[in-house]
């Protein structure tokens, strides 16, 4: 018998096959990706009682069942709520780099020096060695308050190392620092919508952003979002990029810290 | 010379679709690529809400470092059966105890992670993915069941609005 040819396989319905395939995927598959605001529950410690924080330091915006804003002593209506950046930031900053002449109602800043931040770090340093002298089953408290000064010295010790940084890329020798207290503060009603709320938290944050872009920018040349993204994106992997932008956006987020404490609504 | 005159008898020649898969595929792959699956079907109704600056989730879902809620107007059914009109939506179902659930659902999500994963309950966020009429009280009370059960992350889904849009606030 003669060796018959294969015959070719017919691929003309190849075509259907994948569009069979791209509807599936067309229908199965969102464009949109998911995002949001991150925040944080605060944990609940045991606190001795501690000083009231001052007015000054405090920047309160409640939002009311009925959408209406109010940021310290102004009432913003909901189609103004862009306003909102702006006063924020003013806030952040009409004290900033100011020893004298200061706004009394808003929060002051402090100038560390690196001899300061030695300075705490020893006193620090000292504190831990009179504790571990004493004995500790004379006073159940010494651990703790060796744990303590521990946490206070690898703060310090932090710190020493952003001063560092800063003088390295400003030139400058002192760095302001926002008073430890100051804060957002933002209240709502029980019956306020999710929509203002999220409003007002993209105004915070937008707020924040441009603080912190600007003083990234100027220091680094790279936006704090830049680095923000590409430090979420490969934050599990082991690169000195990784590394160089978390110490850059340490030092960032110490000098324009986002503070924001939600209040639980009570009507 | 050429001519330019009628020839008669001949059919015009057929297009050759032999690449036509190929152009197809492509296709396909893009999607494929672009593309995200869908996290669950939806039962309630999600008008979001818009802001600026929202951070990507999407490092956080592949590692599951991120749960979703929603909360919304049940899609179907009677929405007065709901606490303020507002159901909640675990995964695939709409639990009756409303956002009082999300304690034991989010305890028993732990359990269920994979054994490789690694990081520390309190920074798996769980994300809101709100109606923009929610009520704030209600996502208060998962902040408390949440913080009492130490998971400290939570997120506010949101859309990106963009800078030109206002942000949609109900005005009463």
């Amino acid at each position: 018998m003669a060796k018959r040819e294969a015959p070719e396989i017919n691929a003309g319905s190849m075509a259907d096959i994948a569009f069979l395939l791209l509807i599936f995927f067309l229908v199965t598959t969102t464009m949109d990706k998911d995002v949001a605001y991150l925040r944080k529950i605060p944990k609940k410690v045991e606190v001795e009682k501690s000083d009231p924080v001052e007015k000054k330091n405090i920047y309160k915006i409640s939002i009311n069942s009925r959408q209406v804003i109010q940021a310290r002593d102004s009432i913003i209506r909901p189609e103004d709520i862009e306003d909102l950046n702006g006063r924020i930031k003013h806030f952040y900053l009409i004290n900033r780099d100011k020893k004298t002449n200061r706004k009394l109602d808003y929060p002051y800043y402090a100038f560390g020096t690196k001899d300061l931040y030695m300075q705490k770090l020893a006193e620090a340093n000292t504190r831990l060695d009179n504790y571990e002298k004493q004995d500790a089953s004379k006073d159940p408290k010494i651990e703790k308050y060796i744990e303590q000064t521990l946490n206070e010295i690898a703060e310090w010790n932090k710190k020493v190392k952003i001063i560092e940084m800063y003088t390295q890329y400003s030139g400058k020798k002192e760095m302001p620092e926002i008073a430890l207290q100051a804060h957002v503060r933002l209240e709502s009603f029980i019956d306020t919508d999710y929509s203002a709320y999220v409003a007002v938290q993209s105004e915070v944050e937008k707020a924040v952003a441009e603080l912190r872009d600007q003083e990234a920018e100027d220091l680094f040349g790279i936006s704090y979002t830049a680095m923000r993204t590409y430090y979420q994106q490969n934050m599990l992997e082991d690169k000195p990029r990784v590394k160089e932008y978390r110490e850059k956006m340490d030092l960032i987020e110490l000098l324009f810290p986002l503070r924001l404490i939600e209040v639980k609504p009570k009507r | 010379m050429a001519k330019f005159g009628k020839k008669d008898g001949k059919k015009a020649p057929g297009i050759n679709t032999s690449s036509l898969p190929d152009i197809v595929f492509m296709l396909l792959f893009f999607f494929m690529v672009a593309t995200t699956t869908k996290e669950v079907d939806p039962l309630v109704k999600i008008q979001p809400a818009s802001g600026i600056g929202l951070t990507d989730l999407t490092p956080f879902k592949q590692r599951s470092e991120v749960d979703f809620v929603y909360l919304g107007p049940p899609i179907k059914g009677d929405a007065s059966l709901f606490e303020k009109g507002i159901a909640v939506q675990y995964d695939g179902i709409i639990h009756k105890d409303g956002i009082g659930y999300i304690g034991k659902w989010k305890t028993d999500k732990l359990a269920s992670k994979p054994a490789e994963f690694t990081a520390p309950k309190e920074e798996v966020i769980t994300c809101f993915k709100a109606d923009e009429t929610v009520p704030m009280g209600m996502i208060f009370e998962a902040r408390e069941i949440l913080g009492d059960l130490n998971f400290n992350s939570i997120g506010y889904g949101a859309t990106e609005k963009g800078n030109v849009k206002s942000y949609n606030i109900r005005v009463q």
